[in-house]
């Protein structure tokens, strides 16, 4: 095959070349146009009053300063939003794991009537969206008093369906004479499930920690409609309200560490794992 | 022997149930039910707080209430328009973008694939605070850009007709490494040899991707489509951080109107029958999907 390869591609040197540098050329623009947020984020939350008022704009600061990463600690209580966020992200992620993947595997290995139109009943509450139950469930919540409160907050998010199809896709693709064998030798369902299913679904369940996490973390509507004191406030719902408060230009440094902050969970998650999320969504994507 | 198969059937079929139940029962209570219930109570009167039971019935005249104000036309005319402008700008971007990350010798091609993919993993609130402050006529960085390259300022978020583009501008830079992964999972599916027999028959680069990869690719194709088209008709975050609706309800989206009406006017069968509108649209147009994908 290489061959072949080999036997078309006859550009000329300096064709080759051009061809080449037009494409480093498309890589730096990119790079450039992506990464310009995130550089005006960090630069912004380190320059003083001074430079955020300067006309024509300051592009990095001349002496930058880190107090605003302090500040935004003393304006709002962001250290307890900060505790909310993950107690909220790890209670639910740990909620979406253990349901996702028992009923993936009763999905993916079980035969009984009705499991086929059961499962497009999962898959159809992935495509719901998130604002047509707000109304019903902040009723829910308020008349059970769970509103503003953990559980409020974390609850409605302790099954998914998109985990559950995720974890039918790669549990399915286990060998079912691995689980004969090992029914066989008398083990039962639950020690199947979690002595041999588990340990091969480490790929898959480290997709699904990753998305669920990324996706509490910077979830905004929920928190929005439930949390109404700032103790209970989330992260992200504290930066929607230090922008709201902070309107003057002067105090955008704040909003810009508090922001910085707010999203580097999701970038340090994102960074180390884009592999695992790149191929969660080619799961999603193109097979099923 | 017997027992032994007899006492497996029984411990298989009760784990089924076992199984199931956390994940269905948590899915029943917190999305079916709560569905059934915005349906009904958007064939009621009510307020956010008064009780179910005190609700008065008032059949189909919260929908015709919704579409004789012109706020909620306007707002779906919005979201529509807002929907369309991504498509137009994100799908040929992310074929593109995709056959450029698919193909490409260059070193760094990976660092571009996670630097692409990186916005869409950060929270929305997060990223419509940073372009706030880029848009920023006064202060912002991207008008003082345009002067160097001799262009007026631009009022951005602040005017009736770029508002809604500068949100647009905002999901684009978002959500684009999304839908390019998703090409690019789909180019992997295009056996090599197709694109070797081509050259060899002196098709040229743009030959090859209209007549091979455009029509091999339907089908992510399809599904960026439906897709984005979903995502984008619930766009609330950018709109509720960043507009308000305004200027002149120019932002005004479907969903963040449907908020304000159950939360800032405790219009509960109001709100719930603008959800059941959309709810409506997104079923159509998932349902068009899987006739997409039958007829691919």
């Amino acid at each position: 095959m290489s061959v072949y390869v080999k036997s078309y591609r006859r550009h000329s040197r300096g064709r080759r070349w051009l061809s080449l540098a037009l494409q480093y050329l498309c890589v730096a623009l990119i790079l450039a146009v992506m990464l310009f947020p995130f550089f005006w984020l960090l630069a912004s939350s380190l320059k003083s009053p001074e430079d955020l008022e300067a006309l024509p704009p300051v592009w990095w600061p001349a002496h930058p300063a880190f107090s605003s990463y302090r500040t935004v600690f003393e304006v709002t209580p962001f250290a307890r939003a900060i505790l909310n966020s993950l107690i909220v992200t790890v209670c639910s992620t740990t909620g979406i794991l253990l349901t996702s993947i028992m009923a993936g595997y009763v999905f993916a290995k079980h035969q009984f009537r009705g499991k086929n139109t059961l499962f497009v009943g999962v898959l159809a509450t992935m495509m719901v969206p998130q604002f047509v139950m707000l109304i019903p469930l902040y009723r829910m919540m308020a008349a059970l008093h769970l509103d503003n409160t953990y559980p409020g907050l974390i609850l409605p998010n302790l099954a998914n369906g998109f985990g559950i199809f995720l974890m039918r896709q790669f549990i399915a693709g286990i060998p079912d004479e691995l689980l004969e064998a090992a029914r066989l030798d008398g083990a039962s369902e639950w020690t199947l499930l979690w002595r041999v299913v588990v340990p091969l679904l480490r790929p898959a369940a480290a997709a699904l920690v990753l998305f669920a996490f990324v996706f509490q973390w910077n979830n905004f509507l929920w928190p929005l409609s439930m949390v109404y004191s700032p103790e209970m406030s989330t992260v992200v719902l504290s930066l929607n309200g230090l922008r709201t408060y902070t309107s003057s230009v002067t105090f955008t440094n704040i909003v810009m560490a508090g922001t910085a902050i707010g999203i580097l969970p999701s970038v340090l998650l994102t960074l180390w794992a884009q592999r695992y999320f790149i191929e969660g969504i080619s799961l999603t994507g193109i097979k099923g | 022997m017997i027992q032994r198969q007899r006492s497996l059937i029984r411990s298989r079929s009760l784990a089924t149930l076992g199984f199931l139940s956390p994940g269905l029962g948590l899915l029943i209570v917190f999305v079916a039910v709560p569905i059934l219930l915005t349906a009904w109570i958007s064939l009621h009167q009510g307020s956010m707080a008064i009780p179910y039971s005190r609700m008065r019935w008032v059949g189909f005249s919260n929908y015709a209430t919704i579409f004789e104000q012109p706020i909620f036309r306007t707002a779906l005319l919005n979201v529509f328009l807002y929907s369309l402008a991504n498509l137009v700008i994100i799908l040929p971007l992310s074929i593109l973008l995709g056959l450029f990350l698919y193909q490409a010798q260059v070193y760094g091609r990976n660092v571009l694939r996670t630097v692409l993919f990186l916005p869409y993993m950060i929270p929305t609130v997060a990223v419509a605070i940073v372009w706030g402050y880029l848009y920023e006529p006064q202060y912002g960085p991207l008008n003082e850009i345009l002067s160097w390259l001799h262009l007026p300022a631009q009022g951005w978020l602040g005017s009736v007709y770029e508002a809604m583009l500068s949100l647009v501008i905002l999901n684009v830079w978002q959500t684009l490494g999304y839908y390019v992964v998703m090409v690019v999972a789909g180019l992997t599916e295009i056996p090599q040899e197709y694109y070797e027999a081509a050259a060899l028959d002196g098709a040229g680069w743009w030959r090859r991707h209209w007549s091979i990869t455009l029509p091999l690719l339907r089908r992510t194709l399809a599904f960026v489509f439906v897709i984005l088209t979903i995502n984008t008709l619930q766009v609330f975050d950018p709109v509720y951080v960043l507009t308000q609706g305004s200027p002149v309800n120019s932002t005004d989206v479907a969903a963040y109107e449907m908020y304000i009406t159950a939360f800032n006017y405790g219009q509960a069968g109001l709100a719930s029958a603008m959800a059941m509108v959309m709810l409506a649209i997104v079923l159509v147009l998932s349902l068009l999907q899987l006739r997409l994908f039958r007829s691919l």
